[in-house]
């Protein structure tokens, strides 16, 4: 896909998005199978900046291991497993009620992760900018001490910091291509949103935390999706044990 | 040796395997375990003239400066293997990938033809005189001036430079100096010969025992017409200019050479903490995700920028993290081996958020210049 086609494939997948509308008008099925490195992050990430959701995590989780595209793969949550269900109303997520996730029955199958976690990844890389977006906003409009909030430098660095590790886990996931490569880059962009949304809340004071204010509603989802296949912590941790049974680091990328 | 540049999309991969096999042939290993800089500075020069004769060091560079050609990547392979097999201590490995790019821009051709060939085959060291006492961050406000000398045949260079490393083994300087005004536009940048009448190089002891920058005394010291680098007043634009060099090739070496240093705790038997070893290792791998982004770029023929801060943000964090977690989980090594290996390391490592643009001055830069948050 070259880069006009993809500037059009965005655009048509954000207006499908915010207008609520299904994947499948778009041909998502189609695509998915025919162009999974371009349309997974796309789509992931533009799930995180605009804060809607779908269900695909389970095409991408059942297209990996090749397998049609129904049904709801089983979904690591901790020592739990979730399913992401494609319709019905009653859920099991109190932080993010949105978000459609149910206690497995059991009888769901058990899939890859890699390829997953990858999309999460890019999912939580777009709720990242998208509370980097309000709080810069935020501190560019908002005066105190006869000033913006955007001249003070202890803001400034907190906001900057965010940004560093956004585009750390970006460059993680464009590079992954493995599963180990695909767990480090799901733990640099947990990672990277937990560090957003840490530093976004405090630039934004007292409006961050109403409900009213959207942020709330991306830092819940950041805490969701980092659990969901194995938060930053566990991923990380899963990389040190490899690294003790293999005794080398192995590099995953070259020149 | 052959003689064609390792160019197209096998390059790479050839180079790699054919320096390999070269490399396990010529054992170019350092003698000792000799800590100290004269060590370093001796084996730098004594791998560089061996890369040099055999061609090695040749690719990636200029036929102008003596070099094969080929993609500048060539250059951050060899660094990396280099690092990877302990030859040569990264940080003075690096220097030839700021310098040289930045004579080959600004330097008169036929002084770049002559001159760089000794930096890249080990003859020469060179240093970098940028930083003085009263300048440091705020490196536009520099106070060392130049003065067109009376004779018109050059110029007289007066004021002191600080933590210039390897001062005290080089053989030139790529020296900021004032021309005009106050500000960016009033600098200038010149080569110049560090055995000058009127140059006095005194090291400064270091905080990790490796001495390896010192104080510049410049006391009317003359330098020819020839060695300005550019025009008069390109001295900020050269130091921008260089930068990215800096953040390139060179940072490659030292994300290889961080990896050798995971590979040698693993190998030391520390403390399996699977959660610090880990994260050590998530820091190396994004920045190294990073830095091949940023030079896939630069091979694309991008210019690099400000978003640099970016790859030095994470590579001091990464640095620093290792060094930490090394200390951790080799309890009381850092504090009392015999061995200067991880303590050396382990200080060294908390300049990386100092020089080449504090920790701080990166962030001021994301904040203003990559997220436009306008003026503090
Ligand atoms: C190992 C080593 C090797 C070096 N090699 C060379 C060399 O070869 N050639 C050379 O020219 N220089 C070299 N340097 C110097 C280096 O570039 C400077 O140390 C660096 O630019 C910082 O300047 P400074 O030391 O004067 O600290 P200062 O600029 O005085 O900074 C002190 C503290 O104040 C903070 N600060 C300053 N300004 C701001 C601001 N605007 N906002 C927020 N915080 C601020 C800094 O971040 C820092 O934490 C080297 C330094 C080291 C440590």
């Amino acid at each position: 896909m070259d880069p006009a086609e993809r500037t059009l494939l965005a655009d048509a997948l954000r207006k499908t998005l915010v207008s609520g509308a299904g994947l499948a008008d778009l041909g998502w099925p189609d695509m998915l199978a025919e162009e999974p490195e371009t349309v997974v992050p796309l789509l992931f990430r533009l799930l995180g900046e605009t804060g809607r959701h779908t269900p695909a995590l389970n095409d991408v989780l059942l297209h990996a291991a090749g397998l049609p595209l129904t049904g709801t793969p089983a979904l690591p949550f901790g020592g739990a497993r979730l399913v992401w269900l494609r319709d019905g109303s009653s859920y099991d997520s109190p932080l993010d009620p949105e978000l459609p996730l149910r206690h497995a029955r059991g009888d769901e199958p058990s899939v890859p992760l890699a390829a997953g976690r990858r999309a999460l990844g890019w999912w939580l890389l777009g709720t990242g900018h998208a509370m980097l977006a309000l709080a810069r906003r935020h501190v560019l409009d908002r005066e105190q001490f006869g000033r913006p909030l955007a001249s003070f430098q202890a803001l400034r660095h907190r906001l900057a910091e965010t940004y560093v590790a956004l585009e750390g886990a970006e460059a993680a996931l464009t590079a992954a291509t493995d599963d180990t490569g695909s767990l480090l880059a799901k733990a640099a962009a947990g990672r990277a949103a937990l560090t957003a949304a840490r530093h976004c809340q405090q630039a934004l004071g007292g409006i961050g935390f109403t409900a009213e204010h959207e942020l709330h509603r991306h830092v819940r989802r950041a805490l969701v999706l980092d659990a969901l296949l194995g938060s930053a912590r566990e991923l990380t941790r899963e990389a040190g044990v490899l690294l003790v049974r293999e005794g080398r680091t192995p590099r995953l990328v070259d020149l | 040796m052959r003689n064609s540049p390792f160019t197209g999309p096998a390059g790479l991969g050839a180079f790699r395997r054919e320096l390999r096999d070269w490399l396990d042939e010529h054992d170019l290993s350092p003698a000792g375990d000799d800590g100290g800089l004269d060590g370093q500075v001796g084996q730098l020069a004594r791998v560089r003239r061996a890369l040099w004769a055999a061609g090695w060091m040749r690719y990636g560079w200029p036929a102008e400066v003596g070099g094969l050609g080929g993609p500048s990547a060539l250059r951050a392979v060899l660094g990396e293997e280099v690092a990877a097999r302990d030859l040569a201590e990264p940080g003075i490995w690096s220097m030839v990938e700021v310098l040289v790019p930045t004579l080959i821009d600004y330097a008169p051709p036929a002084l770049a033809a002559e001159l760089v060939p000794r930096l890249l085959g080990g003859e020469e060291q060179w240093c970098q005189g940028f930083s003085e006492p009263g300048s440091g961050s705020d490196l536009a406000s520099l106070s060392t001036r130049a003065v067109p000398s009376a004779d018109g045949e050059g110029w007289r260079v007066s004021g002191q430079k600080v933590w210039t490393s390897l001062a005290q083994y080089a053989a030139r300087c790529v020296l900021l100096a004032r021309t005009g005004s106050p500000g960016h536009a009033g600098i200038s940048a010149f080569l110049v010969d560090m055995d000058s009448p009127g140059i006095t190089v005194r090291p400064l002891r270091t905080m990790h025992g490796v001495d390896e920058f010192a104080e510049v005394f410049l006391d009317d010291v003359h330098v020819p017409a020839p060695r300005l680098l550019g025009a008069p007043g390109d001295g900020w634009r050269l130091a921008m200019d260089l930068l990215p060099h800096e953040r390139s090739t060179c940072f490659w070496h030292r994300i290889a050479h961080l990896y050798s240093r995971l590979d040698r705790l693993l190998a030391d038997g520390c403390e399996a903490d699977p959660d610090a070893l880990g994260a050590a290792w998530l820091d190396l791998h994004t920045i190294r995700c990073r830095s091949a982004a940023t030079q896939a770029r630069l091979a694309g023929g991008g210019r690099l920028g400000p978003e640099t801060s970016v790859d030095k943000i994470l590579l001091a964090g990464a640095e620093q993290r290792l060094f930490d977690t090394a200390r951790d989980l080799l309890p009381g090594t850092v504090e009392l081996s015999p061995h200067a290996g991880w303590r050396t390391g382990y200080l060294y490592s908390r300049a990386a958020t100092i020089y080449g643009g504090t920790a701080e001055i990166q962030r001021n830069i994301v904040a203003r210049r990559l997220l436009d948050l306008g003026k503090e």
